[in-house]
Protein backbone atom coordinates (compact mmCIF):
# COMPACT_ATOMS: atom_id res chain seq x y z
CA UNK A 1 0.00 0.00 0.00
CA UNK A 2 2.79 2.45 0.90
CA UNK A 3 4.61 1.46 -1.58
CA UNK A 4 1.81 2.11 -4.63
CA UNK A 5 1.44 5.27 -2.97
CA UNK A 6 5.35 5.99 -3.37
CA UNK A 7 5.09 4.54 -6.83
CA UNK A 8 1.87 7.12 -7.81
CA UNK A 9 3.79 9.47 -6.57
CA UNK A 10 7.03 9.17 -8.30
CA UNK A 11 4.84 8.72 -11.37
CA UNK A 12 3.08 12.28 -10.88
CA UNK A 13 6.48 13.99 -10.33
CA UNK A 14 8.08 12.39 -13.62
CA UNK A 15 4.77 13.57 -15.62
CA UNK A 16 5.71 17.26 -13.98
CA UNK A 17 9.01 17.23 -15.01
CA UNK A 18 8.24 16.39 -19.24
CA UNK A 19 5.55 18.82 -18.32
CA UNK A 20 7.91 21.49 -17.10
CA UNK A 21 10.91 20.99 -19.50
CA UNK A 22 8.54 20.55 -22.86
CA UNK A 23 7.97 24.70 -23.38
CA UNK A 24 12.27 24.30 -23.58
CA UNK A 25 12.59 21.50 -24.99
CA UNK A 26 10.25 22.24 -27.99
CA UNK A 27 11.86 25.68 -28.63
CA UNK A 28 15.23 23.94 -28.39
CA UNK A 29 14.21 21.40 -31.01
CA UNK A 30 12.45 24.15 -33.72
CA UNK A 31 14.72 26.62 -33.16
CA UNK A 32 18.02 24.89 -32.27
CA UNK A 33 17.90 21.35 -33.05
CA UNK A 34 15.92 21.28 -36.39
CA UNK A 35 17.80 24.32 -37.79
CA UNK A 36 20.95 23.11 -37.19
CA UNK A 37 19.73 19.79 -38.98
CA UNK A 38 18.78 21.97 -42.04
CA UNK A 39 22.13 23.61 -42.24
CA UNK A 40 23.82 20.52 -41.98
CA UNK A 41 21.31 19.52 -44.94
CA UNK A 42 21.75 22.49 -47.07
CA UNK A 43 25.05 22.38 -46.60
CA UNK A 44 25.54 19.63 -49.26
CA UNK A 45 22.98 21.17 -51.38
CA UNK A 46 22.64 24.00 -54.50
CA UNK A 47 19.96 25.95 -53.31
CA UNK A 48 18.65 29.65 -54.62
CA UNK A 49 15.58 29.71 -52.33
CA UNK A 50 13.38 30.28 -55.56
CA UNK A 51 13.85 26.52 -56.50
CA UNK A 52 13.97 23.68 -54.55
CA UNK A 53 17.38 22.49 -53.00
CA UNK A 54 19.58 20.52 -55.73
CA UNK A 55 21.73 17.76 -53.93
CA UNK A 56 25.19 18.78 -54.62
CA UNK A 57 27.82 16.49 -52.92
CA UNK A 58 30.70 17.96 -51.57
CA UNK A 59 30.87 20.97 -54.13
CA UNK A 60 30.44 23.46 -51.37
CA UNK A 61 32.69 21.80 -49.09
CA UNK A 62 35.43 21.71 -52.21
CA UNK A 63 34.56 25.16 -52.79
CA UNK A 64 35.40 26.39 -49.21
CA UNK A 65 39.09 24.96 -49.44
CA UNK A 66 39.65 27.17 -52.56
CA UNK A 67 37.83 30.39 -52.16
CA UNK A 68 40.25 32.70 -50.91
CA UNK A 69 38.23 35.58 -49.70
CA UNK A 70 36.95 32.98 -47.33
CA UNK A 71 39.79 32.46 -46.28
CA UNK A 72 40.80 35.90 -45.72
CA UNK A 73 38.12 36.45 -43.93
CA UNK A 74 38.82 33.51 -41.48
CA UNK A 75 42.23 35.07 -40.97
CA UNK A 76 40.33 38.32 -39.54
CA UNK A 77 37.83 36.49 -37.36
CA UNK A 78 40.67 34.09 -35.83
CA UNK A 79 42.70 37.39 -34.99
CA UNK A 80 39.87 39.01 -33.33
CA UNK A 81 39.30 36.12 -31.54
CA UNK A 82 43.09 36.03 -30.23
CA UNK A 83 43.23 39.34 -30.14
CA UNK A 84 39.99 39.20 -27.64
CA UNK A 85 40.70 36.13 -25.45
CA UNK A 86 44.49 37.87 -24.97
CA UNK A 87 43.50 41.31 -24.56
CA UNK A 88 39.73 41.39 -22.50
CA UNK A 89 40.95 38.62 -20.18
CA UNK A 90 44.02 40.01 -19.34
CA UNK A 91 43.13 43.68 -19.15
CA UNK A 92 40.14 42.34 -17.07
CA UNK A 93 42.15 40.30 -14.72
CA UNK A 94 44.34 43.49 -13.83
CA UNK A 95 41.55 45.31 -13.51
CA UNK A 96 39.58 42.87 -11.25
CA UNK A 97 43.17 42.50 -9.24
CA UNK A 98 43.10 46.48 -8.69
CA UNK A 99 39.60 46.77 -7.89
CA UNK A 100 39.78 43.91 -5.57
CA UNK A 101 42.43 45.78 -2.87
CA UNK A 102 41.26 47.42 0.05
CA UNK A 103 39.67 51.24 -0.86
CA UNK A 104 36.13 53.32 0.24
CA UNK A 105 33.48 51.33 -0.96
CA UNK A 106 31.89 53.64 -3.07
CA UNK A 107 35.02 53.84 -4.95
CA UNK A 108 35.09 50.39 -5.60
CA UNK A 109 31.42 50.55 -6.61
CA UNK A 110 31.70 53.74 -9.16
CA UNK A 111 34.88 52.10 -10.55
CA UNK A 112 33.07 48.72 -11.06
CA UNK A 113 29.89 50.73 -12.96
CA UNK A 114 32.34 52.64 -15.00
CA UNK A 115 34.14 49.73 -16.42
CA UNK A 116 31.26 47.48 -16.77
CA UNK A 117 28.58 49.62 -18.14
CA UNK A 118 29.82 49.53 -21.52
CA UNK A 119 29.21 45.86 -21.26
CA UNK A 120 25.43 46.26 -21.68
CA UNK A 121 24.96 48.76 -24.54
CA UNK A 122 24.16 47.38 -27.84
CA UNK A 123 27.76 47.27 -29.76
CA UNK A 124 25.94 48.99 -32.48
CA UNK A 125 25.70 52.54 -30.33
CA UNK A 126 29.13 51.89 -28.93
CA UNK A 127 30.31 51.79 -32.77
CA UNK A 128 28.64 54.66 -33.95
CA UNK A 129 30.37 56.58 -31.08
CA UNK A 130 34.12 55.06 -31.56
CA UNK A 131 33.27 55.66 -35.74
CA UNK A 132 32.87 59.24 -35.15
CA UNK A 133 35.74 59.13 -32.67
CA UNK A 134 38.58 57.32 -34.95
CA UNK A 135 37.52 59.77 -38.21
CA UNK A 136 40.54 60.84 -39.51
CA UNK A 137 40.15 64.63 -40.17
CA UNK A 138 37.32 65.25 -37.32
CA UNK A 139 37.41 62.30 -34.81
CA UNK A 140 39.27 63.17 -31.66
CA UNK A 141 41.51 60.50 -31.93
CA UNK A 142 43.96 62.11 -34.23
CA UNK A 143 43.06 65.44 -32.51
CA UNK A 144 44.90 64.10 -29.49
CA UNK A 145 47.73 62.09 -31.20
CA UNK A 146 48.27 65.28 -32.99
CA UNK A 147 48.76 67.24 -29.50
CA UNK A 148 51.35 64.64 -28.70
CA UNK A 149 53.36 64.25 -31.97
CA UNK A 150 51.87 61.74 -33.56
CA UNK A 151 50.42 61.83 -37.44
CA UNK A 152 46.76 61.29 -38.21
CA UNK A 153 46.39 57.21 -38.62
CA UNK A 154 44.19 56.25 -40.84
CA UNK A 155 42.01 54.06 -38.09
CA UNK A 156 38.74 53.44 -40.12
CA UNK A 157 40.20 52.92 -43.91
CA UNK A 158 43.40 50.80 -43.72
CA UNK A 159 43.99 47.64 -44.89
CA UNK A 160 46.29 47.04 -42.05
CA UNK A 161 45.37 49.31 -39.01
CA UNK A 162 41.61 49.20 -39.08
CA UNK A 163 40.92 45.18 -38.01
CA UNK A 164 43.22 46.85 -34.86
CA UNK A 165 40.37 49.48 -34.98
CA UNK A 166 37.82 46.57 -34.62
CA UNK A 167 39.47 44.80 -31.46
CA UNK A 168 39.77 48.41 -29.74
CA UNK A 169 36.31 49.29 -29.84
CA UNK A 170 35.59 44.95 -28.56
CA UNK A 171 38.23 44.67 -26.21
CA UNK A 172 36.84 48.55 -24.74
CA UNK A 173 33.51 47.47 -24.92
CA UNK A 174 33.42 43.64 -23.62
CA UNK A 175 36.67 43.92 -20.63
CA UNK A 176 33.99 45.05 -17.95
CA UNK A 177 32.43 41.86 -18.16
CA UNK A 178 35.25 39.75 -17.71
CA UNK A 179 36.34 42.37 -15.06
CA UNK A 180 33.40 41.54 -13.31
CA UNK A 181 33.22 37.81 -13.72
CA UNK A 182 36.89 38.08 -12.13
CA UNK A 183 36.36 40.18 -9.36
CA UNK A 184 33.59 37.58 -8.19
CA UNK A 185 36.21 34.62 -8.58
CA UNK A 186 38.50 36.90 -6.09
CA UNK A 187 35.96 37.14 -3.55
CA UNK A 188 35.86 33.48 -3.39
CA UNK A 189 39.29 33.08 -2.59
CA UNK A 190 40.03 32.43 1.42
CA UNK A 191 41.79 35.08 3.10
CA UNK A 192 43.46 32.66 5.39
CA UNK A 193 45.00 30.89 2.04
CA UNK A 194 46.68 34.27 0.90
CA UNK A 195 47.87 34.97 4.01
CA UNK A 196 49.30 32.03 5.08
CA UNK A 197 51.13 32.60 1.46
CA UNK A 198 52.51 35.55 2.64
CA UNK A 199 53.67 34.17 6.20
CA UNK A 200 55.38 31.61 4.11
CA UNK A 201 57.54 34.18 3.00
CA UNK A 202 55.90 34.39 -1.04
CA UNK A 203 55.89 37.49 -2.48
CA UNK A 204 52.65 38.97 -3.89
CA UNK A 205 53.73 37.78 -7.44
CA UNK A 206 54.62 34.06 -6.13
CA UNK A 207 50.93 34.19 -4.43
CA UNK A 208 49.02 35.19 -7.25
CA UNK A 209 50.63 32.53 -9.30
CA UNK A 210 50.53 29.95 -7.00
CA UNK A 211 47.06 30.60 -4.96
CA UNK A 212 45.15 32.63 -6.48
CA UNK A 213 45.62 31.96 -10.26
CA UNK A 214 44.50 28.27 -9.47
CA UNK A 215 41.49 29.33 -7.40
CA UNK A 216 40.13 31.46 -10.54
CA UNK A 217 40.60 29.45 -12.90
CA UNK A 218 37.13 27.96 -13.80
CA UNK A 219 36.24 31.80 -14.14
CA UNK A 220 39.47 32.03 -16.22
CA UNK A 221 38.26 29.39 -18.71
CA UNK A 222 34.58 30.73 -18.28
CA UNK A 223 35.76 34.08 -19.44
CA UNK A 224 38.39 32.37 -22.05
CA UNK A 225 35.29 30.44 -23.32
CA UNK A 226 32.28 33.33 -23.82
CA UNK A 227 35.54 35.75 -25.28
CA UNK A 228 36.08 33.02 -27.98
CA UNK A 229 32.59 32.10 -28.70
CA UNK A 230 31.82 36.02 -28.32
CA UNK A 231 34.30 37.08 -31.09
CA UNK A 232 33.81 34.35 -33.56
CA UNK A 233 29.99 36.01 -34.08
CA UNK A 234 32.01 39.77 -34.53
CA UNK A 235 29.71 41.21 -36.82
CA UNK A 236 28.00 44.59 -35.86
CA UNK A 237 31.14 46.54 -35.35
CA UNK A 238 32.69 46.24 -38.51
CA UNK A 239 29.24 46.97 -39.91
CA UNK A 240 29.25 50.07 -38.50
CA UNK A 241 33.18 50.92 -37.97
CA UNK A 242 34.16 49.88 -41.83
CA UNK A 243 31.22 47.56 -43.59
CA UNK A 244 34.09 44.68 -43.82
CA UNK A 245 36.36 47.18 -45.94
CA UNK A 246 39.06 48.78 -46.93
CA UNK A 247 38.53 45.58 -49.39
CA UNK A 248 38.06 42.67 -47.12
CA UNK A 249 40.76 43.69 -44.52
CA UNK A 250 38.29 43.69 -41.37
CA UNK A 251 35.28 41.65 -42.61
CA UNK A 252 34.08 38.66 -40.35
CA UNK A 253 33.07 35.38 -41.53
CA UNK A 254 29.47 36.00 -39.99
CA UNK A 255 29.52 39.01 -42.11
CA UNK A 256 30.49 37.42 -45.22
CA UNK A 257 28.02 34.24 -44.54
CA UNK A 258 25.07 37.07 -43.91
CA UNK A 259 26.15 37.99 -47.84
CA UNK A 260 26.24 34.91 -49.59
CA UNK A 261 22.92 34.09 -47.81
CA UNK A 262 20.82 37.06 -47.93
CA UNK A 263 22.68 38.36 -50.19
CA UNK A 264 23.39 36.17 -53.46
CA UNK A 265 20.88 33.47 -52.16
CA UNK A 266 23.51 30.74 -52.67
CA UNK A 267 21.86 29.07 -49.10
CA UNK A 268 24.12 25.86 -50.11
CA UNK A 269 27.67 27.78 -49.74
CA UNK A 270 26.13 30.18 -46.99
CA UNK A 271 25.17 26.68 -45.15
CA UNK A 272 28.96 25.26 -45.55
CA UNK A 273 30.24 28.36 -44.36
CA UNK A 274 28.06 28.18 -41.25
CA UNK A 275 29.21 24.83 -40.56
CA UNK A 276 32.43 25.61 -40.45
CA UNK A 277 31.21 28.52 -37.77
CA UNK A 278 29.71 25.83 -35.45
CA UNK A 279 32.71 23.41 -35.61
CA UNK A 280 35.08 25.87 -35.10
CA UNK A 281 32.72 27.09 -32.06
CA UNK A 282 32.21 22.66 -30.94
CA UNK A 283 36.27 22.46 -31.61
CA UNK A 284 36.91 25.21 -29.19
CA UNK A 285 34.20 24.58 -26.45
CA UNK A 286 35.69 20.69 -26.25
CA UNK A 287 38.87 21.62 -26.18
CA UNK A 288 38.42 24.02 -23.27
CA UNK A 289 36.36 21.43 -21.09
CA UNK A 290 39.04 18.57 -21.28
CA UNK A 291 41.64 21.31 -20.51
CA UNK A 292 39.37 22.67 -17.81
CA UNK A 293 39.17 19.14 -16.59
CA UNK A 294 42.46 19.10 -16.05
CA UNK A 295 43.59 22.11 -14.52
CA UNK A 296 40.89 23.77 -12.48
CA UNK A 297 40.63 23.18 -9.15
CA UNK A 298 37.36 22.36 -7.57
CA UNK A 299 36.43 23.45 -4.08
CA UNK B 1 29.83 26.70 -3.01
CA UNK B 2 26.16 26.55 -4.32
CA UNK B 3 24.07 28.66 -1.73
CA UNK B 4 26.38 32.31 -2.09
CA UNK B 5 24.89 32.73 -5.51
CA UNK B 6 22.26 34.82 -3.90
CA UNK B 7 24.21 37.44 -1.44
CA UNK B 8 27.03 37.19 -3.64
CA UNK B 9 27.43 40.91 -4.60
CA UNK B 10 25.91 41.69 -0.64
CA UNK B 11 28.82 40.46 1.46
CA UNK B 12 31.68 42.16 -0.36
CA UNK B 13 33.50 42.16 3.12
CA UNK B 14 33.85 39.55 5.44
CA UNK B 15 35.52 40.53 8.62
CA UNK B 16 38.37 38.40 7.59
CA UNK B 17 38.76 40.17 4.29
CA UNK B 18 38.61 43.50 6.82
CA UNK B 19 41.34 42.17 9.05
CA UNK B 20 43.38 41.60 5.60
CA UNK B 21 42.91 44.53 4.29
CA UNK B 22 43.44 46.81 7.31
CA UNK B 23 47.44 45.49 7.37
CA UNK B 24 47.91 46.61 3.83
CA UNK B 25 50.06 49.40 3.37
CA UNK B 26 47.97 52.35 2.07
CA UNK B 27 50.68 53.48 -0.83
CA UNK B 28 49.36 50.00 -2.69
CA UNK B 29 46.03 51.59 -2.21
CA UNK B 30 46.50 54.91 -3.95
CA UNK B 31 48.35 53.36 -6.78
CA UNK B 32 45.74 51.04 -7.04
CA UNK B 33 42.59 53.76 -7.09
CA UNK B 34 44.80 56.09 -9.50
CA UNK B 35 45.16 53.75 -11.88
CA UNK B 36 41.94 52.66 -11.55
CA UNK B 37 40.75 56.59 -12.13
CA UNK B 38 43.15 56.53 -15.44
CA UNK B 39 41.01 53.82 -16.99
CA UNK B 40 37.92 55.45 -16.20
CA UNK B 41 38.71 58.25 -18.13
CA UNK B 42 39.05 56.14 -21.26
CA UNK B 43 35.82 54.54 -20.19
CA UNK B 44 33.88 57.68 -19.90
CA UNK B 45 35.29 60.00 -22.45
CA UNK B 46 33.48 58.11 -25.73
CA UNK B 47 30.09 58.83 -23.71
CA UNK B 48 31.21 62.59 -22.47
CA UNK B 49 31.46 62.85 -26.54
CA UNK B 50 28.11 61.06 -27.14
CA UNK B 51 26.73 63.78 -24.85
CA UNK B 52 27.98 66.80 -25.71
CA UNK B 53 27.68 66.51 -29.79
CA UNK B 54 24.18 65.07 -28.80
CA UNK B 55 23.94 68.88 -27.61
CA UNK B 56 25.72 70.90 -30.34
CA UNK B 57 24.44 72.78 -33.45
CA UNK B 58 25.56 71.27 -37.01
CA UNK B 59 28.03 74.31 -37.38
CA UNK B 60 30.37 73.32 -34.19
CA UNK B 61 29.43 69.63 -34.11
CA UNK B 62 33.17 68.83 -35.78
CA UNK B 63 34.69 72.03 -33.79
CA UNK B 64 38.50 70.84 -32.41
CA UNK B 65 39.65 71.17 -29.67
CA UNK B 66 36.46 68.98 -28.90
CA UNK B 67 34.09 70.20 -25.99
CA UNK B 68 34.33 68.08 -22.78
CA UNK B 69 31.13 69.82 -21.60
CA UNK B 70 28.02 71.15 -23.16
CA UNK B 71 28.39 74.70 -24.76
CA UNK B 72 25.89 75.23 -26.64
CA UNK B 73 22.59 73.41 -25.45
CA UNK B 74 21.00 72.62 -29.09
CA UNK B 75 17.92 70.74 -28.06
CA UNK B 76 16.30 70.68 -31.55
CA UNK B 77 18.86 67.50 -32.44
CA UNK B 78 16.18 65.20 -30.38
CA UNK B 79 13.18 66.30 -32.27
CA UNK B 80 15.43 66.44 -35.32
CA UNK B 81 16.18 62.68 -34.96
CA UNK B 82 12.47 62.11 -34.02
CA UNK B 83 11.42 63.77 -36.88
CA UNK B 84 13.84 62.88 -39.40
CA UNK B 85 13.44 60.55 -42.29
CA UNK B 86 13.04 57.51 -39.88
CA UNK B 87 9.91 56.83 -37.57
CA UNK B 88 12.27 56.93 -34.59
CA UNK B 89 9.51 56.20 -32.12
CA UNK B 90 7.91 53.61 -34.27
CA UNK B 91 11.52 51.70 -33.71
CA UNK B 92 11.67 52.65 -30.09
CA UNK B 93 8.34 50.91 -29.58
CA UNK B 94 9.56 47.79 -31.81
CA UNK B 95 12.51 46.85 -29.67
CA UNK B 96 10.63 48.12 -27.05
CA UNK B 97 7.88 45.51 -27.29
CA UNK B 98 10.20 42.59 -28.90
CA UNK B 99 12.13 43.35 -25.59
CA UNK B 100 9.11 42.97 -22.95
CA UNK B 101 7.36 39.96 -24.92
CA UNK B 102 10.72 38.00 -25.47
CA UNK B 103 11.14 38.61 -21.68
CA UNK B 104 7.82 37.73 -20.35
CA UNK B 105 8.16 34.20 -22.36
CA UNK B 106 11.74 33.58 -21.07
CA UNK B 107 9.84 34.10 -17.39
CA UNK B 108 7.57 31.32 -17.92
CA UNK B 109 9.43 28.90 -19.86
CA UNK B 110 13.02 29.15 -18.43
CA UNK B 111 12.24 29.03 -14.37
CA UNK B 112 9.47 25.80 -14.76
CA UNK B 113 12.83 23.94 -16.93
CA UNK B 114 15.27 25.05 -14.00
CA UNK B 115 13.15 23.75 -11.93
CA UNK B 116 12.34 20.38 -13.33
CA UNK B 117 16.10 19.88 -13.64
CA UNK B 118 17.24 20.97 -10.11
CA UNK B 119 13.98 19.55 -8.19
CA UNK B 120 11.66 16.87 -9.85
CA UNK B 121 13.12 13.31 -10.77
CA UNK B 122 11.99 11.85 -14.11
CA UNK B 123 13.79 9.16 -16.28
CA UNK B 124 16.14 11.17 -18.75
CA UNK B 125 16.64 14.14 -16.52
CA UNK B 126 20.26 14.40 -17.07
CA UNK B 127 20.49 13.59 -20.71
CA UNK B 128 18.02 16.30 -21.78
CA UNK B 129 19.92 18.76 -19.87
CA UNK B 130 23.29 18.61 -21.19
CA UNK B 131 21.13 17.91 -24.86
CA UNK B 132 19.83 21.55 -23.81
CA UNK B 133 22.91 23.05 -22.49
CA UNK B 134 25.00 22.01 -26.01
CA UNK B 135 22.74 24.75 -27.64
CA UNK B 136 24.73 26.82 -26.03
CA UNK B 137 27.28 26.43 -28.42
CA UNK B 138 25.04 27.04 -31.11
CA UNK B 139 25.11 30.68 -31.44
CA UNK B 140 22.23 31.97 -33.99
CA UNK B 141 24.54 32.67 -36.83
CA UNK B 142 25.42 29.04 -37.51
CA UNK B 143 21.36 28.64 -37.36
CA UNK B 144 20.04 32.04 -39.26
CA UNK B 145 19.74 30.51 -42.53
CA UNK B 146 17.14 27.79 -41.80
CA UNK B 147 15.54 30.70 -39.16
CA UNK B 148 15.00 32.76 -41.99
CA UNK B 149 13.81 30.27 -44.05
CA UNK B 150 10.92 29.10 -41.10
CA UNK B 151 10.07 32.67 -40.60
CA UNK B 152 9.38 33.22 -44.55
CA UNK B 153 7.26 30.20 -44.82
CA UNK B 154 5.17 31.36 -41.84
CA UNK B 155 5.00 35.17 -43.13
CA UNK B 156 6.66 36.44 -40.27
CA UNK B 157 9.35 38.14 -42.08
CA UNK B 158 8.97 42.17 -40.75
CA UNK B 159 6.68 41.22 -37.92
CA UNK B 160 8.63 41.28 -34.04
CA UNK B 161 7.27 37.89 -33.96
CA UNK B 162 10.34 36.85 -36.43
CA UNK B 163 12.67 37.61 -33.62
CA UNK B 164 10.39 36.65 -30.18
CA UNK B 165 9.55 33.13 -31.29
CA UNK B 166 13.04 31.74 -31.54
CA UNK B 167 13.91 34.23 -28.10
CA UNK B 168 11.52 32.87 -25.84
CA UNK B 169 12.93 29.42 -24.88
CA UNK B 170 16.80 29.53 -24.62
CA UNK B 171 19.45 27.33 -22.49
CA UNK B 172 21.20 29.95 -20.54
CA UNK B 173 17.52 31.53 -18.45
CA UNK B 174 17.05 27.08 -17.83
CA UNK B 175 21.23 26.82 -17.05
CA UNK B 176 21.03 30.01 -15.09
CA UNK B 177 17.36 29.26 -13.11
CA UNK B 178 17.89 25.48 -12.22
CA UNK B 179 21.54 27.35 -10.28
CA UNK B 180 19.11 29.68 -8.39
CA UNK B 181 16.95 26.44 -7.90
CA UNK B 182 20.09 24.14 -6.92
CA UNK B 183 20.69 26.49 -3.79
CA UNK B 184 17.29 26.65 -2.33
CA UNK B 185 16.78 23.38 0.42
CA UNK B 186 15.15 20.34 -1.24
CA UNK B 187 13.50 19.95 2.02
CA UNK B 188 11.29 23.11 1.20
CA UNK B 189 9.65 21.53 -1.32
CA UNK B 190 9.73 17.69 0.68
CA UNK B 191 7.93 19.19 3.15
CA UNK B 192 4.81 21.09 1.14
CA UNK B 193 4.93 17.56 -1.40
CA UNK B 194 4.05 15.45 2.17
CA UNK B 195 1.07 17.52 2.91
CA UNK B 196 -0.33 16.61 -0.42
CA UNK B 197 0.25 20.07 -2.64
CA UNK B 198 0.63 18.85 -6.61
CA UNK B 199 3.52 19.75 -8.57
CA UNK B 200 2.20 22.75 -9.95
CA UNK B 201 1.37 24.21 -6.85
CA UNK B 202 4.53 24.06 -5.45
CA UNK B 203 6.27 25.01 -7.95
CA UNK B 204 3.81 28.72 -7.89
CA UNK B 205 3.48 28.99 -4.40
CA UNK B 206 6.94 27.76 -2.92
CA UNK B 207 9.66 27.49 -5.28
CA UNK B 208 9.12 30.63 -7.81
CA UNK B 209 8.93 33.11 -4.65
CA UNK B 210 12.15 31.82 -3.19
CA UNK B 211 14.04 32.45 -6.82
CA UNK B 212 13.35 36.18 -7.04
CA UNK B 213 16.83 37.53 -7.15
CA UNK B 214 17.11 34.82 -9.85
CA UNK B 215 14.04 36.01 -11.87
CA UNK B 216 14.67 39.39 -11.80
CA UNK B 217 18.45 38.78 -13.19
CA UNK B 218 16.98 36.48 -16.14
CA UNK B 219 14.16 39.11 -16.95
CA UNK B 220 17.03 41.56 -17.35
CA UNK B 221 19.87 40.18 -19.03
CA UNK B 222 16.85 38.57 -21.27
CA UNK B 223 15.19 42.45 -21.74
CA UNK B 224 19.10 43.97 -22.35
CA UNK B 225 20.10 40.88 -25.16
CA UNK B 226 17.34 41.59 -27.36
CA UNK B 227 16.99 45.44 -26.94
CA UNK B 228 20.78 45.15 -27.89
CA UNK B 229 20.57 42.86 -30.90
CA UNK B 230 21.57 43.18 -34.48
CA UNK B 231 22.83 40.39 -36.25
CA UNK B 232 19.34 38.44 -36.04
CA UNK B 233 17.43 41.90 -36.33
CA UNK B 234 19.33 42.88 -39.58
CA UNK B 235 18.18 39.76 -41.29
CA UNK B 236 14.45 39.23 -40.37
CA UNK B 237 13.53 43.27 -40.45
CA UNK B 238 14.44 44.94 -43.93
CA UNK B 239 11.64 47.57 -43.66
CA UNK B 240 12.01 51.15 -41.73
CA UNK B 241 8.65 50.46 -39.97
CA UNK B 242 9.30 47.07 -38.44
CA UNK B 243 13.16 47.70 -37.91
CA UNK B 244 14.21 48.07 -34.00
CA UNK B 245 16.12 50.65 -32.52
CA UNK B 246 19.70 49.24 -33.23
CA UNK B 247 18.93 48.88 -37.14
CA UNK B 248 17.42 52.33 -37.34
CA UNK B 249 20.32 54.06 -35.74
CA UNK B 250 22.55 52.48 -38.27
CA UNK B 251 20.30 53.59 -41.36
CA UNK B 252 20.00 56.77 -39.97
CA UNK B 253 23.90 57.43 -40.28
CA UNK B 254 23.90 55.78 -43.86
CA UNK B 255 26.03 54.29 -45.69
CA UNK B 256 28.77 56.48 -46.09
CA UNK B 257 28.63 57.93 -42.72
CA UNK B 258 26.72 60.67 -44.60
CA UNK B 259 23.84 61.58 -41.78
CA UNK B 260 24.64 64.83 -39.28
CA UNK B 261 26.89 63.75 -36.10
CA UNK B 262 25.15 65.62 -33.65
CA UNK B 263 21.97 64.42 -34.76
CA UNK B 264 22.90 61.10 -35.12
CA UNK B 265 24.70 61.55 -31.04
CA UNK B 266 21.85 62.97 -29.88
CA UNK B 267 19.61 59.60 -31.36
CA UNK B 268 22.36 57.40 -30.13
CA UNK B 269 21.48 59.22 -26.25
CA UNK B 270 18.50 58.67 -26.91
CA UNK B 271 19.41 54.82 -27.04
CA UNK B 272 21.79 54.60 -24.76
CA UNK B 273 20.02 56.58 -21.54
CA UNK B 274 17.68 53.86 -21.37
CA UNK B 275 20.30 51.02 -20.76
CA UNK B 276 21.77 53.14 -18.16
CA UNK B 277 18.55 53.82 -16.46
CA UNK B 278 17.91 50.27 -16.18
CA UNK B 279 21.83 49.62 -15.42
CA UNK B 280 21.08 51.82 -12.18
CA UNK B 281 18.02 50.54 -10.97
CA UNK B 282 18.94 47.26 -11.22
CA UNK B 283 22.52 46.51 -11.14
CA UNK B 284 22.49 44.15 -8.50
CA UNK B 285 20.52 41.53 -9.96
CA UNK B 286 22.39 42.04 -13.40
CA UNK B 287 25.67 41.23 -11.65
CA UNK B 288 24.19 38.37 -9.99
CA UNK B 289 22.72 36.96 -12.55
CA UNK B 290 25.97 36.88 -14.15
CA UNK B 291 28.40 36.22 -12.11
CA UNK B 292 26.18 33.23 -10.81
CA UNK B 293 26.69 31.32 -14.38
CA UNK B 294 30.87 31.86 -14.34
CA UNK B 295 31.69 31.21 -11.07
CA UNK B 296 29.59 27.89 -10.88
CA UNK B 297 29.92 25.48 -13.78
Amino acid sequence: MAAGAGDRRRHREARAGYLFVAPSLLGFIVFVLGPLIAVAYFSFTRYDVLTSPQFAGLANYRRLLTDARLHAVYLNTVLYVVAAVVLINGFALVLAVLLHQRMPHFLTLIFRSVYFFPSLVSLVYISLIWQALFQHDTGLVNYYLGQVGVGPQSWLNSTSLSRWTVVVVDVWRNLGLAMLIFVAALQDVPAELEEAAQIDGAGPITTFRKIIMPMISQAIFFNVTITVIGAFQIYESVIVLTNGGPGDSTRSVVMYLAERAFSDFQIGYASAIAMTLFVVILTATLIQFRLRRSWVHYE
Amino acid sequence: MSETTLTRTDRSMPTARLLRRRRRPPTATVVCVVLLALGTVGMLAPFAYMLVTALKSAQHAYDLPPDWYPKEFHWQNFTDAINGPLPLLRNLWNSAFIAAITTLGMLITAPMAGYAFAHLRFPGRNGLFVLLLAALMVPIQVTVIPLFLIMRNLHLINTPWSLILPQVTGAFGVFLMRQFFLSVPRELFEAAKVDGANEWTIYRAVALPLVKNGLSALGILTFLTSWNAYFAPSIFLNSQDSATLPLALVLMRGPFSTGQINVIMAATTFAVVPAFIVYLIAQRWIIAGLTSSAVKG
